[in-house]
């Protein structure tokens, strides 16, 4: 049946086919939009107007370096908390990748049970955990660490035991052949194949972390992102502006950071 | 003296992978097991030390029966049993030196293998080993930069690390040229003869087989057909051993 599909056909149908999906996704586009009743051209007549207004009043001015200092220690705090957390729960993932992931699992039950924690604690997105921990912990530094704690975990966990699962299980037959121990084989085999994968995942985390942290210390009242919140209820869109700039310096530093580790340790 | 008796094993119930298998290797002698692909000789090989379980039979090496140990005794029998694979199986990021080292894993306790505590005589070996494959100059060199010929000799002395009596190759040289083929039947036809080690390795190329082995297990279907000298190999026996299923070719193809 399939050698009967001559070239040209195959392309007419695969045409077809695309402006159909085209087709079907513009009008779910105007559908939903017509719903929410929001009109495209006005909305986009509104962006320069928007634009401008958010250029007047969040540059920074010379008025808003006085508040420098207490921008940047929030910002120090914010990026320690982003570090520490992503470290711990780089650990803690690390641990329940080795006992989740197939080549390594102690007994198979232990893939789906890990696996499915995972995908429970990701699908409280980091929002949800702000609020939820909020209520135990109240407002403080430590609640944000939570918070991205348990999200990093989640995703730690899943990169972390896919990158064991890439792993050609033969390498590690070859190290049980040579009469090594369970522990052995992750010691000497698994890690050391897996190391700069392992540790490319938990830079981008801390940068992504980075990113989150402002988010949540909104939410929990702390860090950078409290500070922010501060200014901007009180008006002081310029300060609140510099906060924004200097993240963004921070988040484009770390990421080039992590870029020149990645490269040297390939 | 190793001797397979009555081995048999299924990976599923629709289909028996090996049939009463039974065959004897010996000391100071390179014994090739050949057959079509999905005969049963990779299942043969990782039967002997045990990374797959069988279902029934007997694996005697010295008249011990390698099926009957428990963990620590297993452990300890395939310190002994060395093993080469095809794609090498090291660990890439680490050096060869450290790759030949890992053959002493069997010997130590897991803290002082994980935390790579090996003691200087242990160092020199490893180098010394090396150096006889003809690798001295790249101890240090991270095994995934090493091409395939060295990768295998790294594989080699890992085995030889371990201070086998015998050695497991599962299709050694099937992605090796030929000078790094040659390179790696002589090192292990060496062996066999001033070591008096076993060498049990799984050969699709027939021509080397006949070039290199002492004694040839040929296998088809997971059944023994053929077991003997290599003299004394005929044309008719090769005949059985590399014969077809027709049904199956047909409609595999279907
Ligand atoms: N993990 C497995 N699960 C199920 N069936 C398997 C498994 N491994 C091997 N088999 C089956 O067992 C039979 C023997 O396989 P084996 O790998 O021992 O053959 P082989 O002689 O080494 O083949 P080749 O020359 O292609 O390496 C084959 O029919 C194969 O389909
Ligand atoms: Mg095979």
């Amino acid at each position: 049946m399939p050698n009967q599909l001559t070239p040209q056909h195959f392309f007419r149908r695969r045409r077809i086919q695309l402006t159909v999906i085209l087709l079907i996704l513009i009008g779910i586009y105007w559908l939903s939009m017509a719903l929410v009743n929001f009109q495209t051209m006005t909305a986009l007549t509104q962006v320069p107007a928007g634009l401008i207004w958010l250029f007047k009043n969040f540059i920074p001015t010379e008025r808003s370096l006085s508040y420098l200092s207490a921008i940047s220690f929030q910002l120090w705090r914010t990026l320690l908390i982003a570090i520490a957390s992503t470290i711990c729960a780089g650990l803690f993932s690390l641990f329940f990748a080795i006992l989740g992931a197939k080549p390594t699992a102690p007994a198979p039950y232990w893939h789906l049970v890990i696996r499915l924690g995972a995908s429970l604690v990701r699908i409280i997105p980091v929002v949800a955990w702000s609020m939820i921990l909020l209520f135990s912990f109240k407002q403080s530094d430590f609640t944000g660490f939570l918070a991205l704690f348990f999200m990093t975990l989640g995703y730690l966990t899943r990169a972390f035991t896919e990158t064991i699962e890439d792993l050609d299980p033969d390498k590690l037959s070859a190290l049980r052949a040579v009469g090594a121990t369970y522990t052995q084989c992750v010691f000497c085999g698994v890690l050391p194949e897996v190391a700069t994968t392992l540790t490319s995942w938990l830079l981008y985390m801390i940068e992504n972390n980075l990113r989150d942290a402002t988010l949540v210390g909104i939410l929990t009242g702390t860090g950078i992102g409290f500070l922010f919140n501060y200014y901007f209820k009180s008006f002081r869109y310029d300060a609140a502006g510099l906060i924004v700039l200097l993240i963004a310096i921070l988040v484009i530093t770390l990421e080039l950071t992590s870029t020149k580790i990645r490269k040297a340790i390939a | 003296m190793l001797k397979v008796i009555g081995l048999d094993k299924s990976y599923n119930r629709q289909k028996q992978s090996l049939k009463s298998v039974s065959f004897t290797a010996k000391p100071g002698e390179v014994t090739a097991i050949i057959g079509p692909s999905g005969a049963g000789k990779t299942t043969i090989l990782r039967s002997v030390n045990q990374l797959i379980r069988d279902d029934a039979g007997q694996i005697l090496l010295d008249d011990t029966d390698i099926r009957q140990a428990k963990p620590a005794e297993l452990r300890q029998i395939r310190h002994h049993i060395g093993m080469i694979f095809q794609n090498y199986n090291l660990i890439g990021p680490l050096t060869a030196l450290e790759n030949v080292l890992h053959g002493r894993l069997g010997a130590k306790s897991t803290l002082a293998g994980i935390l790579g505590l090996y003691s200087t005589a242990e160092k020199n070996e490893a180098l010394e080993l090396l150096k006889a494959v003809g690798l001295g100059d790249f101890a240090l060199q991270r095994c995934d930069q090493l091409s395939g010929g060295q990768q295998q000799r790294v594989g080699i002395a890992r085995a030889l690390m371990q201070h086998p009596k015998m050695i497991l190759c599962d299709e050694p040289i099937a992605s090796l040229d030929p000078k790094s083929t040659k390179l790696v039947m002589d090192i292990l036809r060496e062996l066999a003869q001033s070591k008096q080690l076993i060498i049990l390795i799984n050969l699709h190329q027939l021509e080397i087989a006949q070039t290199y082995a002492d004694h040839i297990v040929g296998i088809n279907q997971g059944t023994i057909v053929y077991e003997g000298p290599q003299r004394a190999l005929t044309p008719e026996k090769l005949q059985a051993i590399y014969r077809q299923a027709p049904t199956k070719e047909v409609s595999a193809h279907a």
